[in-house]
């Protein structure tokens, strides 16, 4: 059931995920860097207000011009916004930013070391592996921070390995908080806790994109890679094919994991194994060893105490469900 | 001491030694057929090195080494020296699949005559499966399997008068064939206009000494309006003629089936059918595929699956889809539900090729109504059959020595 819409209102729009921001396909189209006319805006909208979906805006860097700001706020909705890149470690909000929900940073030069909305590090692993301790300021004091790699398919098996050290020292940090009477939330590793069933992206099942050109996309990479990949418009309205694939239950592997926090991310999935149901083997140990260190963190925290006595994240003996296909 | 042949266990490796062949079948799938992809040996010999030095991935017991084309025999060269190469390697470095390997080869049968490929199938006569194509009667198999003319490959189809048939081509090498490979089958392909010719054409191949007819309709939506019943026909009259004939004492036509037709346990029979994946085919250029019918050539609507090549291996991601495809995932609430759906086959090629999106999850029904057809003529087949044994008192030593049918689908 489709819940959400995301509207582009720009082809510059940030990328609040895994995929480029500034899309190669676009730009090398005559550079083109389009903002969404304003009557698709406003059929977007009405669309969105028909089939009762929560609309997400992603914004441009560059401001909007002011009627675009008035069809925005005609409708509830949520704004993610880049953060401003102006100077480094700005101290959130910026000029411009004030009003976003959701804050994406992009260069870790500009990671704010405290917001009141959501804040999205979109980082490289090595970028993360480096710099990863610059995140502790802002989970004290930021309601949510979330990381997404931007490289999944790069990792390799040292990177693994390194990935499972550096989960487990910021799972200390975490700790450190819990015990101090916060309540950090960092998607790579509270969300697993918190979780009973799977919260994945959603996109194709509980999420479609609106793009500037009038035309809807599963999800925003979708758009960027081939604008020719698009699953209705507005005029004619949503044509998904074959759209029990982007469901759980028609997700061979998915279906039987337990790493509910696993984006699941559609777009990877098509990109690196060429199905949108069948994960790469990378992205289901990245998420297996959040899983894990998740696992972790939890009996760490009930060491001081009790904490969240009806959950269980159970041993398990693998880090891809993949290799346990012959017990299914 | 040759270790016993497993043919459960097997990987099948095949190369495509070259998109040429001198015919052009009308039904043949291979679309994007043409003369000028050949494998070069260096291609090849990368691919046998890669595959012989990551053992560890190839676990299977043993291995058919394919070779198919076009047709494959336009390069028994090329084909000997792989084999030869294949043969020492393998001992070499005493790899498991030593003495636990077969070459198997489907051709047009119009060389097998020839020296070169004669002195090949004395050489590897040990080791070796060869099966030649035979539609049927004459008349049915000049209608598809016509020679190619030049113009052809110029994309200028013949007029009727001048389409030249190769059956007299083919027919001359069977008695050879089967001397060499007695317990050979032939495969056939069915598709719309083949229907009237069946009955004729499965007892005309056992009149030729042919024991084993693997025959399967198209996977292709092909099917005209009336095709079920026509076919139901053709195939209750082959049924006649099997039980009448005595036939069945001697051979199998795989038509016929006592497994087909009943419905399918949702969780205990969810395997997929056909075996992409578990396969490997390499073409010319030394791209690697899960199986020839993801190859380009063998597509109409859609971009070829490559999981890899010679020189960087096979990328495991692509795979991912193939080793966890089952049945019910892929398939229409109509055929989960099917209450007769044991033995309905699909070709995971022909499915990603007409399927909505790309995707080899969704599973083409077009033989749907072929499939009904065959299980009603296969029920009548099997109920006149044993009601004859018992009546005859010998039901009891038919079950104990009957041949095996070969639910062959590609
Ligand atoms: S499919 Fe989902 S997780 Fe992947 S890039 Fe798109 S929105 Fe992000
Ligand atoms: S870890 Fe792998 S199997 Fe589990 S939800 Fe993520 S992608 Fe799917």
């Amino acid at each position: 059931m489709w819940l959400y819409l995301v509207i582009l209102l720009d082809d510059a729009s940030t990328s609040y995920c895994h995929y480029r921001p500034h899309p190669q396909s676009l730009s090398q189209s005559g550079g083109r860097k389009s903002l969404m006319p304003i009557d698709t805006l406003k059929n977007g909208i009405r669309f969105g207000m028909k089939e009762n979906l929560m609309i997400q805006f992603v914004y441009p860097e560059r401001p909007l011009p002011e009627e675009y700001n008035e069809v925005v706020e005609s409708i509830d909705h949520s704004k993610i916004k880049l953060v401003n890149a102006t100077t480094p470690n700005p101290s959130f909000p910026k000029e411009g930013s004030k009003d976003a929900d959701v804050l994406v940073v992009n260069e870790w030069d500009t990671l704010p070391q405290k917001a009141e909305v959501p804040i999205v590090i979109r980082t490289s692993k090595d970028d993360f592996f480096a710099r990863y301790k610059e995140i502790f300021t802002l989970l004290a004091n930021a309601p949510r921070v979330n990381i997404s790699f931007t490289d999944v398919e790069a990792f390799t098996e040292a990177d693994f390995e390194t990935y499972k050290n550096v989960l487990a020292e910021i799972g200390k940090e975490v700790e450190r908080l819990f015990v101090k009477g916060k309540t950090p939330q960092l998607n790579l590793l509270t969300d697993r806790m918190m979780l009973t069933q799977m919260n994945n992206c959603g996109a194709g099942d509980t999420t479609i994109t609106l793009a500037p050109n009038g035309k809807f996309y599963v999800c925003p990479a979708f758009y960027y890679e081939d604008e020719k990949d698009c699953i209705g418009d507005l005029e004619h309205g949503l044509d998904v094919k074959n759209k029990q694939l982007y469901k759980l239950e028609y997700a061979p592997i998915c279906r039987h994991c337990d790493a509910y926090q696993c984006h699941r991310c559609i777009w990877l999935n098509r990109k690196l194994t060429l199905e949108v149901n069948t994960p790469s083997r990378e992205q289901c140990v990245i998420a297996h060893l959040e899983r894990n260190a998740s696992r972790e963190l939890l009996a760490n925290i009930r060491k001081h105490g009790t904490f969240m006595p009806d959950t269980e994240i159970k041993e398990i003996d693998y880090l891809d469900p993949f290799d346990k296909r012959e017990e299914w | 001491m040759e270790r016993p042949w497993k043919e459960g266990f097997s990987k099948s490796i095949t190369f495509i030694v070259t998109k040429d062949c001198q015919l052009a079948c009308k039904y043949c799938y291979l679309v994007g057929k043409n003369s000028k992809e050949r494998m070069t040996w260096e291609v090849a010999k990368q691919a046998i090195d890669y595959i012989l030095d990551h053992e560890s991935e190839f676990k299977e017991d043993s291995v058919v080494w394919e070779f198919i084309g076009g047709e494959p025999f336009l390069e028994i060269e090329l084909i000997d020296t792989i084999c030869d190469y294949l043969k020492t390697e393998m001992f070499y470095r005493n790899h498991h699949w030593f003495n636990s390997y077969r070459f198997n080869f489907s051709t047009n049968g119009i060389n097998y005559h020839t020296e070169k490929v004669q002195r090949f199938i004395n050489k590897n006569r040990e080791h070796l499966s060869i099966g030649i194509t035979i539609d049927g009667t004459k008349r049915k198999h000049d209608l598809n399997r016509i020679w190619k003319t030049k113009e052809m490959e110029q994309g200028v189809m013949p007029r009727p008068e001048e389409k030249h048939g190769s059956y007299d081509d083919v027919i001359k090498n069977i008695p050879l064939w089967l001397a060499q490979f007695p317990n050979e089958g032939t495969k056939v392909t069915i598709s719309s206009a083949d229907i009237p010719y069946i009955y004729e054409s499965v007892l005309h191949l056992y009149s030729l000494g042919i024991h084993e007819v693997n025959i399967n309709c198209v996977f292709e939506d092909v099917w005209k309006e009336g095709d079920d019943v026509r076919f139901e026909e053709q195939l209750m009259q082959l049924a006649d003629a099997i039980i009448d004939g005595g036939y069945y004492e001697d051979y199998t036509c795989s038509f016929f089936s006592e497994h087909i037709g009943k419905p399918m346990d949702k969780v205990q029979e969810n395997q997929n059918w056909c075996g992409a994946g578990m396969m490997l085919s390499i073409d010319a250029a030394g791209n690697f595929y899960p199986c020839t019918r993801f190859a380009g050539y063998s597509l109409r609507n859609k971009k070829p699956i490559i999981i890899g090549n010679v020189h960087d291996g096979i990328d495991k991601n692509k795979l991912r889809p193939f080793l966890t495809l089952d049945r019910t995932t892929q398939s229409p609430k109509e055929c989960i539900d099917c209450e007769v759906a044991s033995g309905c086959a699909w070709c995971q090629g022909e499915n990603y090729d007409a399927a909505d999106t790309p995707t080899i999850y969704q599973r083409a029904t077009a033989i749907c109504k072929m499939h009904k057809a065959r299980v009603r003529a296969n029920n009548y087949y099997w109920n006149k059959l044993y009601r004859k044994l018992e009546l005859e008192g010998l039901r009891e030593e038919y079950e104990k020595s009957k041949r095996k049918v070969k639910q062959e689908i590609c």
